[in-house]
């Protein structure tokens, strides 16, 4: 019995933290109802297609393959990036350049993002800092497989 | 024998020997760039430099003779201290383009700066500007920036092929390797200087930026492009999932055979390997039936030549067959032909039809063009080539193995020859026209994708296994004997244990007398 | 004639008060567990860009229920399937009728009373139509052919006939305090005052009936930390094979049940329509002040108050759901048997040892 009492209690506490809440984000909400400024919202929620949450500085989002400055790749097609990738999404085909400077660039880069993991080894690994996953793209769904195959057009933007 | 001591362990050699022989003898790996064990030491990288008491200075292990009780060191401060130097220096004037070099990932250089050298530079000034991309041979590419003057090209030009169309030009920091007067490296073994180049500065064009060495896999297997049977290595990827087609032969590279061809190999096995296992190659089976070709799968097609073979034995005409084989086979191969054609069917109609020989030359190039003419000699098929008369006249079935009955004879000839026989059936891994003429074609492996073993010129026995299969719709020639055994029906208990190449091998040594004495 | 009509009106209006509160406490229990979680809630649906704080979620709700698929589960008793619904529906909504809005009003000299129908047994009418909305649970359970939906009807029967037990015996001590079993009667009790300002509720006159009374109509409603028979989303339940329109009309069920029970706590034991200190004429407060009021202002004060305490048990109902844990089922047993029908025992002989003295 003086068991029961003690859970009797502990319900009210917790209901209490509940009611809490309830009380402050309804003030909360109530205020902003009628445009006032409270100082903070009620919810801690985002909206989220209209509203982004700020990523993290090292969120690791959609890549991107970065250019020197007359628009070319930076990437030579050393294949680190392959090489390190643990779901082998990367697959990339080299070709001759001209300038004898560069002479390896990439024919052919493909992310099959299907299959990618977003682990930034690729970053990592990546020699010339080619690529790069700082696009802040997280919303990636599409409707077909083939649409997630991005290659060289798709990365270089 | 001389009795030295090297790190402490008593080591003894023959005398004459140099320092690094023995530490190598002694299980001591030395670094070393410009050491090849073929040629005679030069002593220009100075890496393997070790310490030996009694002695002020360090000593080029390479070309230092052994004295008795002479005490060694390979591994102390004073050691390491003179690697990292000359490594140091090495590198000061080595381009950092590791990521797009080919040799990066089986670089000596890589390699012993991971081990010795240094991981900061004192060295602040630009590096020296050089030529990257001097066309040195046909396939050859020199990046004299990444050159270190090893000069184990030059000096294999000057000792092996003795052709010395490289030298070393300039002096000083300006040290350069060239050609003379523009004369390209054109000598038939010119792609031995890749392999033996220790780090990028020649490159082949044939290689150059396709992958990275370390996506492939390693097989070894013999060379089938003349009678020598080279060891090589198959370098090849064994592919990607999702990516058609990621699965192919990218190089050959000589595997080391004292007895046979030496670290070396020519180019033609070098590069014609790589063209045979990746183009025209006949990738499935199909029928030409009623002049449209109809791809069909193995079961089909092995089903319809094992119903025209049935006819022809129950009708009590199996000497009917005709069956002309090639050297391209394996021993085993040539010994199920023989065994089921010659010994079963009765046959006399069995033949042997080699491409015609070419030249040879006095270092490791052979006249003939097929690795196991010896082999075939030695299971008694007669190497003459064959005369189309007695081949097709009254055959009802012609089984071809090879396309090179098209070398021999005209195509009018052929034809007219060809058309008389009601079942003509071509087993090839390469598509050269002559299907064209054929009632069914069986997609077949090339050596480096089937077990077996081929015996060389001098009768040297050299068994291989498979390496990576291009194209997975292939079935050797074994496996097309064997499958077409059991569905004839024919000696079961026999044949049935005569599915791999082991096994008949081990047939093949009880059978006959001289690869008895090679198993 | 006019009877019929005044009856029939009153029905009407009875009905759009229970469905259209009921629908948008489908509303207020998303918004409530939303604003509890620090969350924002159903807010999406709009009709001409206007959103309105979510209120077309219903709407939205029930046109998507709409064009839900009618399935039947195969070799189910297709008959029995489908009647499930309806008859928990059923017996739920009829309840409404015993249901006191407000004192009786004056229209051209007749007194109309603010209550569908007010049997002599009103409660006793309520208490077994909420005992026949078992029959619902049950026959889905036993008409799905699916064994995980019969065992989840059998645990709410059993569930729900044990708190029955509890719920009848804590209503005992209150007909003793005021002895009718009238609905309407046992509202108008509650006006009086005890001590000269304390509002005769029902709740101060059986203060641990009261407690007794609410646990077992949480378990009643089924819902959590009671929600035994459902289980949404570990155990399987009554309603597993219901999809659509009819899994709609058990939820809707489920949310009328809230608010009959709603208004069972504000009739029973919070003085229903009653205001504290409001008399016929206005209020006459217990320190000597008098505000006087026209009758029908008094009606409107009545019907308001009657409003508010039911939103309140709405509201605390809602809190409770988003609180607590589920019980374990030997709990819910051990609540109901040992401790809930014991305590109703106790007050029922400490009323009468009280009301003897």
């Amino acid at each position: 019995m003086l068991k029961a009492i003690g859970y009797f209690w502990e319900l009210l506490k917790g209901g209490w933290i509940t009611t809490r809440h309830f009380m402050t984000n309804m003030f909360h909400h109530t205020l902003r109802l009628f445009h006032i400024k409270t100082k903070r919202p009620g919810a801690v929620t985002y909206q989220y297609p209209e509203v982004k949450k700020p990523l993290a500085a090292r969120h690791r989002s959609l890549h991107r393959l970065m250019t020197r400055e007359d628009g070319k790749p930076r990437c030579v097609a050393c294949m680190l990036c392959a090489t390190v990738c643990p779901s082998e999404c990367i697959v990339i085909e080299a070709a001759e350049d001209a300038d004898p400077e560069i002479q390896k660039v990439p024919k052919s880069f493909t992310i099959d993002l299907n299959r990618c993991c977003f682990c930034g080894f690729c970053v990592e690994a990546c020699p010339e800092d080619a690529i790069r996953m700082d696009t802040g793209v997280i919303d990636l769904a599409r409707r077909s497989h083939d649409d997630l195959i991005f290659g060289l057009d798709k990365l270089l933007k | 024998m001389i009795k030295l001591f090297i790190d402490g362990a008593a080591v003894e050699v023959p005398e004459g020997t140099t320092v690094f022989k023995a530490a190598e003898q002694a299980g001591i790996a030395l670094p070393h760039f410009c050491f090849h064990p073929a040629f005679a030491p030069e002593g220009t990288c100075r890496l393997c430099l070790v310490q030996i008491e009694g002695s002020p200075k360090l000593e080029l292990s390479c070309s230092t003779v052994i004295r008795e009780g002479m005490k060694v060191v390979t591994q102390s401060p004073a050691v390491g201290e003179a690697r990292r130097g000359v490594l140091e220096f090495l590198l000061a004037e080595h381009p950092l383009d590791c990521p797009i070099c080919d040799k990066a990932g089986e670089c000596k250089l890589q390699d012993y700066s991971r081990d010795y050298g240094l991981t900061e530079s004192a060295f602040r000034e630009f590096k020296e500007k050089r030529d990257k991309k001097v066309a040195i041979g046909e396939k050859l590419l020199l990046d004299r920036e990444r050159c270190i003057q090893c000069t184990r090209c030059v000096r294999f030009l000057a000792e092996v092929t003795k052709t010395h169309e490289l030298g070393v030009f300039e002096r000083g920091v300006r040290t350069e390797i060239g050609i003379l007067d523009g004369v390209p490296v054109q000598n038939g073994y010119s792609g031995n200087l890749v392999d033996l180049c220790p780090v990028g500065a020649i490159t082949d064009t044939d290689f150059r930026f396709k992958t990275r060495p370390w996506f492939l896999s390693r097989a070894e297997s013999v060379c089938p492009h003349c009678g020598r049977g080279c060891n090589i290595y198959v370098d090849y990827h064994p592919g990607l999932p999702r990516v058609p087609g990621s699965a192919k032969v990218f190089r050959i590279r000589p595997r080391t055979n004292e007895a046979v061809n030496g670290p070396w190999i020519c180019d033609v096995g070098r590069y014609g390997y790589v063209r045979a296992q990746n183009a025209g190659r006949s990738d499935r089976p199909f029928w030409n039936k009623d002049g449209a070709k109809t791809e069909l799968g193995w079961d089909t097609a092995m089903a319809i030549l094992g119903d025209k073979l049935r006819a022809l034995v129950d009708a009590g005409r199996a000497d009917r067959v005709a069956v002309a084989a090639t050297s391209w086979l394996t021993n085993e191969e040539l010994f199920l032909v023989k065994k089921i054609f010659r010994d079963d069917f009765g046959s006399g109609r069995i033949v042997l039809c080699d491409p015609r020989p070419g030249e040879g030359d006095d270092f490791l190039r052979r006249p003939d063009r097929t690795p196991n003419a010896r082999g075939a000699r030695e299971l008694g098929f007669d190497p003459a080539p064959p005369a189309l008369e007695a081949l097709a006249r009254g055959t009802e079935v012609l089984i071809l193995f090879g396309p090179h009955i098209a070398e021999h004879f005209r195509p009018a000839e052929l034809r007219a020859a060809l058309d008389g026989i009601a079942v003509k059936v071509l087993v090839t891994p390469h598509l050269t026209g002559l299907e064209g003429l054929m009632d069914g074609v069986l997609a077949s492996a090339t050596p480096a994708e089937k077990d077996g073993s081929f015996t060389n010129f001098e009768g040297r026995v050299q068994p291989f296994a498979a390496a990576a299969r291009p194209c997975p719709d292939v079935r050797s020639e074994l496996e097309i004997l064997a499958a077409l055994a059991g569905s004839l029906g024919l000696r079961p208990d026999y044949y049935g244990r005569l599915t791999t190449a082991a096994a008949v091998r081990r047939e093949l040594a009880k059978e006959i007398p001289f690869f008895g004495a090679r198993a | 004639m006019t009877d019929i009509w005044v009856v029939l009106i009153k029905i009407v209006l009875a009905l759009v008060w229970f469905f259209v509160l009921t629908l948008y406490l489908t509303w207020a229990e998303r918004k409530e567990s939303a604003v509890i979680q620090d969350r924002v809630g159903a807010n999406r649906a709009r009709i001409l860009g206007m959103t309105v704080i979510g209120l077309f979620q219903p709407i939205a709700d029930a046109i998507k229920m709409f064009f839900k698929e009618d399935f039947v589960p195969a070799f189910s008793r297709k008959a029995l399937h489908t009647i499930a619904p309806f008859v928990s529906f059923f017996f739920v909504a009829i309840t409404i009728s015993a249901v006191p809005f407000g004192d009786d009003i004056r229209i051209g000299g007749k007194a109309i009373s603010l209550q569908v129908f007010d049997a002599n047994v009103g409660l006793l009418f309520v208490l077994a139509m909420l005992s026949l909305a078992i029959y619902g649970i049950l026959i889905s359970g036993w008409a799905s052919n699916n064994r995980f939906a019969l065992l989840g009807g059998m645990r709410g029967a059993a569930q729900l006939i044990s708190y029955e037990v509890a719920l009848g015996l804590s209503l005992v001590g209150l007909i003793m305090v005021f002895p009718s079993l009238r609905m309407s009667e046992l509202v108008r009790a509650q006006g009086a005052l005890l001590f000269g300002f304390l509002p005769k509720w029902g709740v101060f006159l059986q203060p641990l009936g009261f407690l007794v009374f609410f646990f077992a109509a949480l378990a009643e409603t089924k819902r959590v930390p009671f929600d035994m028979p459902e289980g949404e989303s570990e155990i399987i339940g009554f309603f597993t094979e219901y999809g659509g329109l009819k899994w709609g009309l058990f939820m809707f069920t489920d949310f009328m049940e809230i608010l009959i029970i709603s208004t069972l706590l504000t009739s029973l034991y919070f003085g229903g329509w009653q205001v504290p200190w409001l008399g016929a004429n206005g209020f006459s407060f217990p320190w000597g002040g008098a505000w006087h009021l026209a009758p029908w202002l008094v009606t409107v004060f009545q019907v308001a108050a009657f409003n508010v305490k039911v939103f309140f048990f709405c509201w605390l109902q809602i809190l409770i759901r988003w609180t607590y844990p589920r019980f374990r089922y030997d709990q819910v047993m051990d609540l109901g048997w040992k401790l809930l029908v014991p305590l109703s025992l106790l007050n029922i002989v400490g009323t009468a040892v009280l009301l003897s003295l």
